[in-house]
């Protein structure tokens, strides 16, 4: 993957782009394995914002949120 | 200063004040009260929106005469009163004071609000604001959501499980608020501001359970709205229940009915969903990937074998050619043979004919030769080149001059007749 995507949509995106592509039957080898060298980065990429909201739901306050923000005084 | 009129007592302007005011018209006024408090004989409060106030008096009397439910006349209240300005110039004692003194007072019923409402819809739309939230690009899976709701209310217990069983399970950062009455909509507009302001946000929820207009009233407020409006961070809005509409649904990227719709919203991406299809992309990329591949490696192998085909075919071929023409050539052979064997009869045969002239040629020359050189040796070619041959009596050859003494007799042969010889041995020389 030369850059990260976007956003997880836009990963998606590109992929069912890929999928299509590569179901079409016209990309010839050298396409087809780079469209499935992208293809495997941005499903790694797209697993691993998966995995980034399936760790465990987080709850903060928003005064919580803002004291840790806030660097702490001397 | 010198040329206004007067110097007038005090005491006769403020009177005079009153007069002036009382005879302004009488209207009524609609609006939420707050800062309520009674006196023996009164009950004051302050009658506001969004855009002032005005301080209110009311006789206790006046009030018991509207009959209204107990407890309802308290702050957050929205209420419409009737009555007129009116001004008590104080006294030695007492401080003036300017009020609006109402005679009637009644709960604002939905037509009062919802009046209110469409003012300002209008108003807000006219200016453009509902659409500005709508502009905003919504992440399918925002890692972060804020939440604004009333501390342990059930809208954002609902919200929370609704977003649990669309797998998700990120970060909420909760924005709690009053959600009723007069301090919630700044309340309300602080949190959504704060929260807007964390960079880790990435959409806001504001939702609250089901109520009357008046309840949700908060949320019609127009600096609330205008506040939403201008966020740069999509906001998604579940107040109330599906018939309910307040102001802010019209101002915000995505109104909902429920809290669990807004669930759906904030986090579109149903995370058990996206990870099956996810897995789908997976196995089709590694299909095609495969299958690219193999389906060329076989191409290729069939390609390979393809000479190899050819080669054997050839070689069949050439083998079977072979054959011809081994088989054609030992025909051939056999037919040459023969054709040589005729061809070497005959050649024999004149060969042999050939031979057997040359032949009886050679032995006639040899046979000429031999007897020339035959004939060289003849003695009688000896004895006519002068030579003489001595014989005994027996007519043998006496070859030595012992063998003529002991002849004593010899007979010498000339090329033209023989003679007989007497030995004299003693003429006889070694």
């Amino acid at each position: 993957m030369s850059e990260k995507p976007e956003s997880y949509e836009a990963a998606v995106e590109r992929l069912e782009q890929i999928i299509d592509r590569l179901d079409s039957g016209q990309a010839g080898l050298r396409e087809t394995l780079d469209l499935c060298r992208e293809g495997r980065e941005l499903v790694t990429y797209c697993s691993a914002e998966l995995d980034a909201v399936s760790e465990g739901l987080k709850e903060l306050k928003l005064d919580e949120l803002a004291a840790r923000l806030e660097p702490p005084s001397p | 200063m010198e040329d206004l009129p007067g110097p007038f007592p005090v005491g006769r302007y403020a009177r005079k004040l009153q007069e002036e005011l009382r005879r302004r018209a009488r209207v009524r006024l609609v609006g939420e009260v707050t800062g309520i408090s009674r006196s023996k004989v009164q009950a004051y409060f302050e009658l506001r929106d969004a855009e002032g106030a005005v301080p209110c008096a009311i006789w206790l009397t006046d009030l018991e005469q509207a009959d209204l439910p107990e407890g309802s006349l308290r702050d957050g209240a929205e209420i419409v009163i009737g009555g007129g300005p009116d001004y008590y110039p104080g006294g030695g004692q007492a401080s003036p004071s300017f009020s609006f003194r109402a005679t009637h007072v009644r709960l604002a019923g939905e037509g009062d609000l919802l009046a209110r409402l469409a003012a300002l819809r209008k108003q807000l739309h006219a200016e453009g604001l509902f659409e500005l939230q709508k502009q905003l690009a919504r992440p399918r899976l925002p890692k972060t959501i804020g939440v604004v709701t009333a501390e342990n209310g059930a809208a954002g217990r609902d919200l929370l499980a609704a977003l649990r069983r669309r797998g998700w399970a990120g970060t909420v950062v909760w924005g709690f608020a009053p959600v009723q009455d007069r301090r919630a909509a700044p309340a309300i507009a602080a949190a959504i501001q704060e929260l807007a302001a964390t960079p880790a946000v990435e959409a806001i929820v504001v939702t609250r359970g089901g109520g009357s207009l008046a309840d949700l009233w908060a949320f019609c407020d127009e600096t609330l709205c205008r506040t939403v409006a201008m966020l740069r961070v999509p906001v998604i809005s579940a107040i109330g229940h599906e018939r309910d509409s307040t102001l802010i649904d019209d101002v915000v990227a995505v109104a909902c009915s429920t809290p669990t719709h807004a669930a759906e919203a904030v986090v579109p991406l149903d995370c058990h969903t996206a990870r099956a299809d996810l897995n789908r992309s997976a196995a089709a990329l590694r299909r095609a990937g495969e299958g690219a591949v193999g389906s060329r490696s076989r191409h290729l192998v069939a390609l390979a074998r393809g000479p190899a085909r050819a080669l054997r075919r050839e070689r069949v071929a050439l083998n079977q050619k072979t054959r011809e023409i081994r088989a054609s050539s030992e025909r051939g052979l056999a037919e040459r043979r023969a054709f040589q064997r005729r061809l070497g009869l005959v050649v024999l045969s004149r060969a042999a004919a050939r031979a057997v002239g040359a032949e009886a040629n050679s032995r006639r020359e040899a046979l000429r030769r031999a007897e020339v050189a035959f004939r060289a040796h003849e003695p009688e070619r000896t004895l006519e080149r002068g030579y003489v041959l001595a014989e005994d009596t027996g007519g043998e050859p006496v070859t030595s001059a012992t063998a003529a003494i002991g002849a004593g007799r010899v007979r010498l042969r000339f090329s033209d007749g023989a003679v007989g010889a007497r030995i004299d041995p003693d003429g006889s020389e070694e």
